[in-house]
């Protein structure tokens, strides 16, 4: 993966994950997932399978040797036996490990990338133990680790490993690009029915990421965008005169926090609307999340939203 | 660059250091990381608030701390501003302060033209007495004269300071001429009678009192002068319109321009304040007729054509305003003729080696006294015939027949003004013939026993005085004593004798003067006394026979009417009718007009309108010479002695508390807005 323009303040090593009171990873990943039930997860693609799937009326064309002659003699009609087509059920997580994911408000009980990457290691958690492969991509990141969708016993560890040894770095507002080259080994492993969970704080991705992550969708696969926003962020939790510095980019604002309030949860709001309604219409769905929420309820909605978004 | 220059700019920059120190306060909101910073708007009027000055009150505060710990700092170049007097040995002293309150010290203080608003050099030098005032301690003496034509004692030697005070009070600006020489002569007059050792007359004046090239003022005296203002010295041009009369359709207009200042012996060209003027004929604010005036106009005479139709209330005025703003303008009133002299002069006796009319007839018309000299062969003997003159001259008298005396004393009762010059006629009067009661006794002719008059004695003439120490007389007439009472002895000779007297008849006066107007038989007609005698004999045949017109300065009177009540009009929209009180002084009625402009006179009922004008030799504004020493520094000066440090030092203390309690309240304030947050 070609890696981001460093950004001006996460410097050559980039800034280490503030785990604040997220940590331990993998034991607070394994207690969430415990309390999440998945369920069973069949494709209702119906196609060719070893499993029966009902019947449909036959139409020319199709593969005869599913007609059923039964059907024909019991009920007098033409009538063609499916089954459910083998789908693949693995999940693509890809997090965003750019500078502005090390932000940490004091009212947050951790970085953004610390409590993205403990829903990602608990969704892994929860799909591995449903069986279901899991592989990680990184968009930005110093130190980050790709891993190839694999099940298994060991899968988790080296998930929860290549969580646990990222570092926030690089700044992907400029770079129009950034979301097709992270994306780029998902779109060529996942297979139809793979489900990619984008974690990310949505507020200096490049213009161009909602299109390269939305063209996912084509293959049959579903997508979940899971916003990790810090609570500061959420509200604009400042008062008074300040002069705020992105973390990407070279943006300097100096404001009246009060008097911009509105307008700034407004435009965070069409930024969830853009996604959300570009999302939605490729069957896709949104979901938002604060940094000091209990992450069950996060690891819960993204679970929800992946049934739905299967369905 | 002076030192003091340095210091100012420097004053200049700490009392810029609190907002330097504001803004340094003020710095940059302290950064903040923020990963959606580009979703913030920013703020930029915000921003510049924040740039401004947050506390008003306690930055002026800070300022002014700043700037009065300047000035404490420089306490020893810093002078308050403030008259006063150096003594001699802590000796207590007698001070005669002559307050100038002529017309030219209306000018405004700085040199420009004059505007409302701007201090004049009256107020200054008013200021500056009651500063000086202020100053005196106990046991130190004060008498206060004014210098206005004629000079006036505002108040006599005193030790009450708040006599003093309220004499300074009451003291207004006129638009008299200047008299400094009379002046100066009353306060030394004022200051002979006091117990003090040290005795000063303080002159604040312009100097500008018509006689540039006169002796410098404060020489041959033991009282000493000094002049401790030299800001007041008068500078400038001015223009002023003299007066305005009314001839046969035509307003002839006398405009009077001073000459530039230069130092004397400088050469007698003058440039005149005429340039690029104009004369304005005006009724009711509106501009009647316009003229031009020449380029280097010292006293002219403009005619200006009064359209049909014009209103009675005309004023004749200058455009552009100058110097001094109150001469520009003047009512325009009906020409009443120049004044009638009669003059009995025999010219035998009186003739000059180089010909001409006798020295009196060409003295009266090169003075331009505004007189019609008119020559008589011998005085009429008829009353009628002397009405038709305001003044009569009579040189050499030989002695009135009783019907010439009767005619006489009667024309002068009804305000004739009569000038008697006795000579050796005096000593071959016919029978019956006789003074009285014009002169009464007896009049003889002698040898004098001296040579020339006592100079002290001869207030009347000014500066003139002077020359009378020597007249050379061969003989000079005496005068029995009856003649000499209720009279006023306006100069003696040295020995005593009168030499001019003047008595007061029924409205009128009759000068009496014991030399005759020849240079056979002295040099007083060669003396510039004679020609002050002609111009006061002239004047008072103006005011005595009820003159229309007359000088600021100069009163009105009022010999034998019962019901007399006089007010100046309004000159400019604005301004009231003025009362002017009616004194009776030397048992007759007379009303002191000390501003231009147009009296309205009630006499016995009847109305009638007078008018004083402006003196011409007032607008001169060159400044009379004072010796040096008038201005030595050991007299006194702008307060180098008073020391301003405690002054600043408590207001700076006033200033520190003042600082402490704003923030105080401040505090208090941030706070409760805190808490509501």
């Amino acid at each position: 993966m070609a890696e981001l323009r460093p950004s001006s303040r996460s410097g050559k090593d980039g800034i280490p994950i503030d785990w604040g009171s997220l940590a331990p990873l993998r034991l607070r990943a394994r207690t969430l997932a415990e309390g999440v039930y998945a369920g069973g997860h069949r494709s209702v693609r119906k196609g060719p399978g070893v499993e029966f799937g009902g019947h449909r009326p036959y139409v020319p064309g199709d593969d005869l040797r599913f007609f059923d002659r039964r059907a024909l003699l019991r009920h007098d009609r033409m009538m063609v036996r499916e089954f459910e087509t083998e789908t693949d059920r693995a999940l693509w997580l890809c997090v965003d490990a750019t500078a502005s994911m090390a932000y940490r408000s004091s009212r947050a009980p951790g970085a953004k990338l610390a409590y993205g990457a403990l829903v990602a290691a608990a969704l892994a958690r929860v799909a591995l133990s449903t069986g279901d492969p899991v592989g990680l991509a990184w968009l930005g990141g110093r130190g980050t680790l790709p891993l190839p969708a694999s099940s298994g016993r060991e899968a988790f560890d080296r998930v929860a490993g290549a969580l646990e040894g990222a570092a926030a770095a690089g700044d992907a507002s400029t770079d129009e690009a950034a979301m097709e080259r992270a994306l780029a080994p998902v779109a060529r492993r996942a297979r139809r029915g793979a489900v990619i969970v984008l974690v990310s704080d949505f507020v200096d991705l490049p213009e161009r990421a909602l299109s390269a992550f939305s063209a996912l969708a084509a293959g049959g696969r579903s997508l979940v965008a899971l916003r990790v926003l810090d609570p500061n962020e959420a509200d604009l939790g400042f008062s008074g005169h300040v002069r705020l510095r992105a973390s990407e980019g070279d943006v300097v604002v100096e404001t009246d926090a009060e008097e911009v309030r509105a307008i700034y949860r407004e435009r965070l709001a069409g930024i969830a609307e853009r996604w959300s309604t570009e999302l939605s219409g490729r069957g896709g769905r949104w979901v938002e999340s604060v940094t000091d929420q209990p992450p069950a309820d996060v690891v819960r909605a993204v679970v929800r939203a992946v049934a739905e978004a299967r369905a | 660059m002076s030192f003091a220059t340095i210091a100012a700019l420097l004053v200049a920059l700490l009392v810029a250091a609190p907002v330097a120190a504001h803004l340094l306060r003020r710095r940059q909101a302290e950064e903040q990381p923020f990963p959606p910073a580009k979703l913030v708007p920013p703020t930029k009027p915000l921003a510049r608030r924040r740039s401004m000055l947050e506390d008003r009150s306690l930055f002026a505060v800070r300022a002014l701390s700043v700037l009065m710990l300047a000035v404490l700092g420089a306490t020893p170049f810093v002078r308050c501003a403030r008259l006063g007097l150096e003594r001699k040995d802590g000796a207590s002293v007698a001070l005669a302060i002559v307050i100038d309150d002529s017309l030219s010290m209306r000018a405004p203080l700085e040199a420009g033209t004059a505007a409302p608003g701007k201090r004049t050099k009256f107020e200054r030098a008013l200021a500056s007495a009651r500063e000086l005032a202020t100053g005196l301690r106990s046991g130190d003496a004060v008498a206060v004269v004014l210098g206005g034509a004629p000079a006036r004692v505002a108040l006599a030697s005193t030790t009450n300071m708040a006599a003093v005070t309220g004499a300074l009070d009451a003291i207004e600006p006129s638009d008299r001429a200047t008299d400094l020489d009379g002046a100066l002569a009353l306060a030394r007059e004022l200051l002979r009678s006091v117990p003090h050792a040290d005795r000063r007359v303080v002159l604040l004046s312009d100097l500008a009192d018509g006689a540039p090239n006169a002796a410098p003022l404060g020489g041959g005296s033991d009282t000493t002068l000094w002049v401790p203002l030299p800001e007041l010295e008068a500078t400038g041009r001015d223009c002023a319109v003299t007066r305005a009369d009314l001839r046969s359709g035509k307003v002839r207009a006398r405009v009077v321009c001073s000459p530039e200042a230069r130092p004397v012996g400088e050469g007698a060209g003058v440039i005149s304040a005429s340039a690029g003027r104009a004369v304005e004929l005006k009724a009711e604010g509106k501009v009647l007729a316009s003229a031009p005036l020449g380029p280097s106009v010292r006293a002219e005479e403009v005619a200006l054509d009064v359209p049909d139709g014009a209103p009675e209330d005309l004023t004749v005025g200058l455009t552009p305003g100058d110097a001094i703003l109150e001469d520009d303008e003047a009512p325009v009133v009906p020409a009443g003729g120049a004044l009638p002299i009669a003059v009995v002069v025999d010219v035998a006796s009186t003739h000059v080696a180089t010909g001409g009319p006798p020295p009196i007839e060409q003295a009266l018309t090169a003075m331009h006294l505004d007189a019609e000299v008119r020559p008589l062969p011998a005085v009429p003997d008829h009353a009628d015939e002397l009405a038709a003159f305001a003044g009569l001259i009579v040189d050499d008298v030989p002695g009135f027949t009783p019907e010439g005396r009767r005619s006489l004393s009667a024309w002068v009762e009804r305000g004739g003004v009569l000038l008697l010059t006795f000579g050796p006629r005096a000593a071959t009067a016919p029978l019956g013939a006789g003074f009285d009661p014009l002169v009464p006794g007896v009049v003889r002719w002698g040898p004098s026993p001296s040579q020339g008059a006592d100079p002290g004695s001869a207030v009347f003439f000014g500066p003139s005085a002077e020359g009378l120490g020597k007249l050379s007389p061969d003989g000079r007439a005496s005068f029995d004593p009856a003649a000499a009472t209720n009279a006023d002895m306006l100069a003696r000779w040295d020995d005593g004798a009168p030499l001019l007297l003047r008595r007061s008849l029924g409205r009128g006066a009759v000068f009496a003067l014991s030399l005759p107007l020849t240079v056979d038989e002295s040099d007083f007609v060669l003396r510039p006394a004679f020609l002050a005698l002609l111009d006061r004999f002239v004047g008072t045949a103006r005011a005595r026979g009820g003159a229309r017109q007359i000088d600021v300065g100069d009163a009105f009177t009022f010999d034998g009417f019962k019901d007399v009540s006089i007010e100046r009009l309004p000159l400019r929209a604005g301004e009231a009718r003025q009362s002017i009180p009616v004194v009776e002084q030397d048992g007759r009625r007379r009303a002191v007009a000390s501003l231009r402009g147009r009296y309205e006179v009630r006499l016995d009922g009847e109305r009638a309108i007078r008018v004083a004008t402006v003196p011409e030799r007032e607008i001169d504004l060159r400044p009379r010479r004072v010796i040096d020493a008038a201005r030595a520094e050991e007299l006194g000066g702008v307060a180098p002695s008073i020391d301003a440090s405690p002054y600043v030092a408590l207001g700076l203390l006033g200033l520190v508390v003042l600082e402490l309690f704003l923030r105080a309240v401040g505090q208090k304030r941030e706070g409760s807005a805190s808490t509501t947050a």
